[in-house]
């Protein structure tokens, strides 16, 4: 049996148990009309003609998103941004995945502990870590905040998520695929070129893609951290301060729109990861029957 | 004697205080079928890691083709194993797995194309170069790994309890399969197992291991027949044990055992304290001995069972319980010994087919593994 439900399961218990169910189902509508029309309103009035965005709506008309490309400050601020996180998705999955590794495989007594602190970033407050870095970077190194001190910032709350997720999957990386590779004639080196980075990639492209989308739409520690150029998040809040034009509602659904597309990426990514550890999962089973 | 291809001197692997091995030596010659057998935990895993380099030696010597090579890491060794569970690259095809160790060693893809090829079909996988190892059978993933270390024609295959993941008949297959590649290509195979079945069924010699050492050595025949203590003796079949005095009298030789009664002990029984064992088929059971100059002890037949191609009888006698393996000839139906039981009969073999045994250790063997 698949994903199927026991029809038993569904057997009402009382009377009231199907009108309460029909009840439940109509507040998880309301729920998730809460979660998502906002943004379906964003993303509708950004179509509209309107200069001023409301109700009724006039439209659709694509004219806003031509006005958005022509835009050289909001461009820029747009070229800001993917450099930003280009160069900090590079360094913090190579630097992420590294640390997987000694994390997982070292075995040293505090390896739980390491964890913890190597991915805490997670959990604390990006106000916190923003004002943080804004203060050690100023009055402790004394530099000019600028292009790399936002790609640090960036790389203290993506980095985590990398070793997370590569973490999880050196978890279930069977140690005996790299004997028989060294068994087989590979020195460690090309053990790990052609065995344990292909196995581990899909957790590794994750890392990257979810931290692509981290970075991408990070505002309140680049707000704290960047130099003289914008970024499109803090683009956008500058341009909100002259009210909401139709302009950034545009930029933003295009923003949306990447977003949802890397995520759809980083989860096809994990769920390749997923496969993978489902054989080694099986295997292992064997094993322990044998 | 030629250049063996495995040996061992004196090979001891500590982890802290604990001894995995224990001045272990061997001598492995080339093409045998060698055969590691023991309980879990005797060493014989640890002896193997230790051939294909994965750990390091404590103390003594290894020595591969008569190089030592105690401090080579294993991808500079010439042996290949063959993983327990396998170890195949879910990530490559069959044929990129077989590749994997000819690419590793730089050869031509002309020439990697003809090896792949040529172990594939050793192994009867032809048809399968394109398959990923999550799309095979066990039995055919067993396969694979069995081409993927022998296409790199190493000096020694090492396999660690390959057949351990299989059914029972797939089992008996591999087992004719694997005499069949052995003969066929030649290489030295060391082969550790725990089921003794499959070692007296396949190697040319077998090396019993306990608690880290080597107990006896020798052909699977010398080990069945001639085993040197209880604990050899029982770890390799069913065996029936006597305790009892030998006592040398001109030519003859005899065994006084508890309850008084005296059995023949083969000629080259020492005199003093000493364990008798007999194998279950080797005893006979029936009203008296059929001839003159057998060992025999009489008592009641306590149970019957029947286990298929055989019968098992057991015979309380003063001395102990003796129990006897009958096959079923056309003239014996199984219904006659049912009417054994609780009969006063005789248990008779030949001295020749007994043997003293040192007392050995005592360990209990796990039951799991016998």
């Amino acid at each position: 049996m698949a994903e199927g439900i026991d029809p038993l399961e569904l057997m009402p218990v009382s009377r009231m148990a199907r009108p309460l169910r029909a009840l439940l189902r109509g507040w998880a509508g309301v729920v998730l009309g809460f979660l998502y029309l906002p943004i379906a309103f964003m993303v509708l009035f950004s179509f509209g003609e309107s200069r001023t965005p409301g109700l009724p709506f006039r439209g659709p008309t694509l004219h806003w998103y031509q006005e958005m490309l022509s835009n050289g400050v909001l461009m820029e601020a747009v070229w800001t941004s993917i450099q930003l996180a280009a160069v900090a998705t590079t360094l913090s999955t190579l630097i992420g995945t590294m640390a997987a590794f000694p994390l997982v495989r070292s075995g040293f007594r505090s390896a739980g502990a390491a964890r913890i602190v190597f991915t805490l970033p997670i959990m604390l407050p990006g106000a916190l870590i923003g004002i943080a870095l804004l203060i050690f970077f100023r009055r402790a190194l004394g530099v000019d905040l600028s292009f790399w001190t936002v790609v640090m910032g960036h790389i203290v709350f993506t980095m985590p998520f990398v070793v997370l997720i590569v973490s999880a999957r050196l978890q279930g990386f069977d140690r005996n695929l790299e004997w028989a590779a060294a068994d087989l004639g590979a020195s460690p080196a090309r053990a790990m070129r052609h065995v344990v980075l292909p196995l581990i990639a899909p957790a590794i492209v994750a890392g990257a893609l979810i931290s692509v989308t981290l970075s991408i739409d990070e505002f309140v520690i680049t707000f704290f951290t960047v130099g003289p150029q914008s970024t499109l998040p803090t683009y956008i809040y500058t341009q909100i301060k002259f009210g909401v034009t139709p302009e950034v509602n545009a930029v933003a659904t295009v923003l949306l729109l990447g977003t949802v597309l890397l995520l759809g990426l980083a989860w096809a990514a994990a769920g390749q990861a997923r496969r993978l550890s489902r054989i080694f999962g099986r295997r292992r089973a064997r094993e322990r029957i044998g | 004697m030629s250049v063996p291809a495995i040996e061992l001197v004196d090979a001891t692997k500590r982890y802290g205080t604990s001894m995995a091995l224990d001045r272990v030596s061997l001598r492995i010659e080339r093409g045998e079928f060698f055969c590691l057998l023991g309980p879990s935990g005797c060493g014989k895993t640890t002896t193997l890691n230790l051939i294909g380099g994965f750990i390091p030696l404590t103390s003594g010597e290894l020595r591969i083709e008569g190089q030592r090579v105690n401090d080579m890491p294993p991808h500079k060794r010439n042996v290949n194993t063959v993983f327990q569970n396998y170890a195949l690259f879910p990530h490559m095809t069959v044929e990129e797995n077989v590749a994997f160790g000819l690419r590793m060693a730089r050869l031509g893809s002309g020439e990697t194309a003809t090896r792949v090829d040529e172990y594939l079909a050793l192994v009867g996988l032809e048809a399968f170069h394109d398959r990923l190892p999550a799309q095979l059978s066990g039995g055919q993933q067993q396969r694979v790994a069995l081409a993927r270390a022998l296409a790199r024609r190493p000096a020694v295959l090492l396999l660690d309890e390959p057949l351990g993941a299989l059914d029972l008949k797939l089992r008996k297959q591999m087992q004719v399969e694997l005499a069949r590649i052995h003969r066929q290509v030649g290489t030295t195979f060391v082969f550790v197992t725990h089921d003794q079945e499959e070692a007296l069924s396949m190697a040319t010699r077998i090396a019993v291991m306990s608690a880290g050492r080597v107990v006896q050595s020798g052909t699977p025949r010398d080990i069945y027949y001639h085993p040197v203590d209880r604990f050899v003796a029982d770890f390799i079949g069913e065996s029936n044990f006597l305790e009892g005095v030998a006592v040398r009298d001109g030519a003859r030789s005899y065994v006084r055992l508890g309850g008084g009664s005296t059995v023949d002990a083969p000629a080259d029984a020492p005199p003093g304290s000493v364990t008798l064992m007999v194998r279950p088929e080797s005893v006979s059971v029936g009203p008296a001995p059929a001839t003159n100059g057998e060992a025999s002890l009489s008592g009641r037949v306590i149970h019957v069972a029947f286990i298929g191609n055989h019968t098992r009888v057991t015979v309380r006698t003063p001395a102990g319980d003796i129990v006897a393996l009958r096959p079923h000839s056309e003239g014996s139906a199984s219904s006659a010994l049912d009417e054994l039981l609780d009969q006063e009969v005789c248990a008779w073999w030949s001295p020749r087919d007994s043997t003293i045994v040192a007392h050995g250790s005592t360990e209990k063997i796990d039951e799991r593994l016998v």
